[in-house]
């Protein structure tokens, strides 16, 4: 190392280190920093959020992930999102509401669906009915389940964890007889014809896995979200949301650092007593909030690997890694409207058989399920006039690019691009190919390598029900297999998505500033 | 919604007892999945070792062979250091730039060059670069007096959006070089020709010197030999031309129009900051649409002064920069006319930057205080950046003293 780096080497102690400033690091750091703990967030890209960010090509900023974020909702009506960016952290961003919930085309043959869903609970419900008459009382029911199982971790969260299982029998009975079933067992158990079930179903790729295996209440409790408070997109990209966070950490005197790869998460007789980057930085700390996945943290952070027991690679083997994704970034010098684009949000579907269409992601194929977004709909001036922004998402299963050769990669990826450009294309009756005038196209390989994901995994652990967040919230601080060690984000207890992440990285802080608190009560 | 008459609703999935025990076992379930699954460590990881492979964060590597091209320029074969942990060459697209770190007596700076060889090459395990000797350059006076088959060199992986991109591009490329914005294109050209590229390219080439032309006789040949694919014209702005089938003069408007099919062709541009603002303004006659013109970034501006809306009055002073970086915080002279990286590379603070033109956010920084001036060419900020203060110090010049806190190295 050079004299400049060692210099620059930071050697401090900190009450807590938080590895990453994806949106559960970032959440966790604002957080410990406003309640006035020494808090040090180190981050090896050069930039805030993880995936919650943007990128600059040409005249256009492009929105790297977020396609709509949940648990926002109107001033008139706070999600838990929009309570901790403006009450609890007072970040300074812009939300708007996206136009509509989504429109779902569905293209299989004798199957074709082409509807449009608005948000709010009764015309969600109504939409489906016109679509599919007789379907309401079934599809009223799903609602009524959705409020009783939002209703029931409402209680339990006001129980501090210690529901009266009582109350829990008599007035959340519904959230326990389906808790352990999936999206399929229940809505077929509430009798919702087969057709109302696609619509319904439509935002699965938000969570990734076939309703089949998908537990029937984190479903539920999304689908619910969004029909209540809609869906919320930062005017300025999710780079908007995540430098605003930056800001308001070192506002609150926290630190972070990027460009600062953890190497070593120091560990003796069980305990956390530091970490060491690849910047030569060897800071003591007793606690760490890990945002990278449990996957990742135990395999390759843990120093020295004899400190990692046997459980906790049992823990991380039991589950079911998640997926990663394939986007499409488009800049195109027509407008949405002349490009007859007048949505914000497309469910492109071949199949609403979500265990055919993940089947498609698990081979190195133009896949059978697509979700896009066209940003000027939400925010008319996000690109310049006369221009707009789509983009193309598609998941996979990383197995299906581990193969893939250095010199194969772009033609692969182009080819499988055009094959989504042309579903899309199809899909929507428009015609893209003469407006193309930035493209970029992020892979497996483009979440490795911007966010050192394990396989470029961006999904957490599947949801199964026996892996959903019931069992994961009840095992919690079971699971703590090295004293001082948290985990935040969407591998943790609250699974995946941008809302899931940022929460939970409040509740690992909460945990860790409890234990700093006991810590000095005791001293 | 009200729940129908008062009567609340009962959901039964196989039946109540079934339903509440399946919920009562969820959490043994999974305490037994987790117990009875594998105790082995992850040691495999395919997607990052495709990452890895494709954009590595560091390349070391050796020059292997020194080629006289021109009586400016020289050609530089690199290959993988044996000596280190490279033990082979990321892949590419042509018209990609690999970032060089220079260590100049002390001072460690990057330099963005443009990859002349063709991806194939890499796979064989060498890349090209070529290098014009620039007047009074203060680093190519150091690399032609230290740069020895033998010396090692570290690299970035390779970098940049110029390139040929299918989805986007027409197949008839037109590309505009002047001097060693060439190099570039002989990637391309080489691609083409050994099918990497699907497409045509006529190279209009602007040189100031006749015998100055860089890869003229190579070009020649592979005109000759693939005479459907490549087209080079040679404008040069000497005093007199006797090269055969040569212009003479600038890279005008007629001349634009007298050897492509303007309308049906993606014009591709690179070279020195003079000659973009000469030939945009000579496209400016087309009306092309931004998506036919691709414009290669052209590394920090040079003369800073010449941009109309720089402030004057503080072109001779020189400010301090109060610099945080990691646990170390220096102040630190920065001439108002050379871009803070500059600045923060003569006081050997080691900072990390790749393209040196505003475009690439490798060296994005924050802005605790004071103002710089950011050229509009090179201003790729991002909104929220522009908001919260961060800034590219490559594309960034101080007008007052300043306090910024820059990242570190990897």
């Amino acid at each position: 190392m050079s004299d400049e780096n060692i210099e620059q080497a930071i050697s401090e102690t900190y009450d807590v280190v938080v590895i990453g400033a994806g949106n559960g690091g970032l959440s966790a750091t604002a957080f410990l920093a406003q309640k006035g703990v020494k808090v040090l967030c180190l981050e090896q890209h050069n930039l805030p959020g993880g995936v919650a960010t943007s990128f600059v090509r040409g005249r256009f900023e492009f929105e790297t992930s977020l396609h709509e974020l949940a648990s926002y909702g109107p001033q008139s009506n706070k999600g838990s999102i929009r309570t901790m960016f403006e009450d609890k952290l007072n970040l300074d961003t812009e939300f708007v509401q996206v136009p509509e919930a989504f429109r779902l085309i569905l293209t299989e043959p004798g199957e074709e669906m082409d509807v449009t869903m608005p948000f709010g609970v009764d015309n969600f419900i109504d939409t489906i009915e016109k679509e599919v008459p007789g379907s309401k009382e079934s599809v009223e029911k799903f609602f009524l389940v959705a409020k009783e199982i939002r209703d029931a971790f409402s209680y339990i969260g006001k129980s501090k964890g210690k529901p009266d299982q009582n109350i829990l029998f008599k007035e959340y009975s519904n959230f326990l007889k389906t808790a352990a079933y999936s999206v399929t067992e229940v809505e077929n158990a509430l009798e919702i014809p087969e057709k109302a079930q696609k619509i319904l179903n439509a935002y699965w790729a938000y969570l990734g896995l076939p309703m089949s295996r998908m537990n029937f209440t984190l479903f539920a409790s999304m689908v619910l979200v969004y029909a209540e408070k809609g869906g919320w997109i930062p005017k300025n990209r999710s780079h908007g949301f995540t430098s605003a966070f930056d800001a308001k950490i070192r506002e609150f005197g926290g630190r972070i650092e990027y460009h600062t790869r953890v190497d070593k998460i120091l560990v003796e007789g069980g305990k956390v007593v530091g970490v060491e980057t690849t910047n030569g930085d060897k800071i003591k700390t007793n606690y760490i909030i890990s945002n990278a996945s449990p996957t990742l943290t135990y395999n390759k952070l843990i120093y020295p690997q004899s400190e990692v027991p046997e459980i906790a690679y049992k823990d991380v083997n039991a589950r079911i890694h998640g997926l990663t994704g394939f986007v499409v970034y488009v800049g195109l010098d027509a407008t949405a409207k002349e490009l007859g684009l007048h949505e914000y949000g497309y469910f492109i579907m071949e199949t609403m058989d979500t265990d055919e269409a993940y089947d498609s992601w698990t081979k190195l194929q133009a896949p059978k399920g697509l979700a896009c977004v066209v940003l000027n709909n939400a925010v008319p001036d996000c690109s310049p006039p006369g221009t707009c922004m789509l983009d193309i998402t598609t998941l996979y299963r990383p197995e299906a690019w581990k193969d893939v050769k250095p010199e194969e990669y772009v033609d692969i990826k182009n080819k499988l691009a055009e094959e989504l450009i042309i579903k899309f294309e199809k899909a929507t009756g428009t015609s893209l190919r003469n407006h193309i005038e930035e493209i970029e196209i992020a892979t497996p390989a483009t979440f490795a390598r911007y966010l050192k994901l394990y396989n470029g995994i961006f999904y957490g652990y599947e949801p199964e029900s026996w892996d959903s967040i019931i069992p994961r919230l009840n095992m919690m601080g079971k699971d703590v297999y090295i004293e001082g060690l948290e985990f935040a984000g969407g591998f943790n207890r609250r699974a995946h998505g941008y809302s899931s992440s940022l929460s939970d990285g409040l509740i690992s802080a909460q945990i860790t500033l409890g234990k700093l608190l006991q810590e000095d009560g005791k001293a | 919604m009200s729940k129908e008459n008062g009567e609340k609703l009962n959901v039964t999935v196989r039946s109540n007892t079934k339903d509440l025990f399946a919920f009562t076992k969820l959490v043994p379930n999974r305490k037994k999945r987790i117990e009875k699954a594998s105790s082995e460590p992850i040691r495999e990881d395919p997607i990052n070792d495709l990452a890895w492979k494709l954009h590595p964060e560091r390349q070391f590597l050796k020059i292997d062979e020194i080629k006289e091209e021109t009586k400016s320029t020289k050609t530089f074969k690199l290959i993988p250091d044996p000596d280190s942990v490279t033990k082979e060459l990321a892949y590419f697209r042509p018209g990609q730039y690999i970032s060089l770190k220079v260590d100049l007596e002390g001072v460690r700076i990057t330099r963005p060059y443009s990859i002349a060889s063709s991806p194939k090459n890499a796979l064989k395990g060498f890349y090209e670069i070529t290098i014009r000797k620039e007047e009074n350059g203060f680093l190519t006076d150091f690399i032609w007096d230290n740069w020895k088959v033998g010396t090692k060199v570290e690299s970035s992986g390779p970098e940049g959006f110029f390139y040929y991109e299918r989805l986007r591009d027409l197949t008839q490329i037109v590309g505009i070089a002047g001097g060693s914005g060439i190099t570039p294109f002989r990637s391309m050209v080489k691609a083409i020709i050994d099918g990497t590229i699907d497409a045509k390219l006529t190279l209009l080439y602007g040189s100031s010197e006749e015998d100055d032309i860089i890869y003229y006789d190579e070009f020649k040949e592979l005109e000759k030999k693939y005479s459907k694919k490549i087209k080079v014209v040679h404008v040069l702005s000497c005093e007199k031309v006797t090269l055969e089938g040569s212009e003479l003069g600038f890279l005008t408007s007629d001349i634009i129009e007298k050897y492509c099919d303007v309308n049906n062709s993606s014009f591709f541009i690179c070279g020195p900051q003079v000659m973009y603002n000469f030939v945009e303004k000579e496209l400016e006659k087309f009306n092309l649409s931004h998506k036919r013109v691709r414009r290669e970034a052209f590394g920090e501006i040079k003369e800073i002064l010449s941009n109309p809306d720089f402030p004057q009055d503080v072109a001779d002073k020189v400010f301090k920069i109060k610099t945080h970086i990691g646990s170390l915080i220096k102040e630190i002279p920065a001439k108002a006319t050379e871009s803070v990286l500059v600045a923060l590379e003569r006081a050997n603070l080691n900072p990390p930057s790749k393209c040196r033109s505003g475009e690439c956010g490798f060296c994005r920084s924050l802005l605790i205080s004071g103002d710089v001036y950011i050229s509009p060419v090179s201003d790729w900020r991002k909104a929220g950046d522009k908001k919260f203060n961060y800034f590219h110090p490559c594309a960034s010049y101080p007008i007052t003293d300043l306090e910024v806190k820059i990242p570190r190295i990897l």
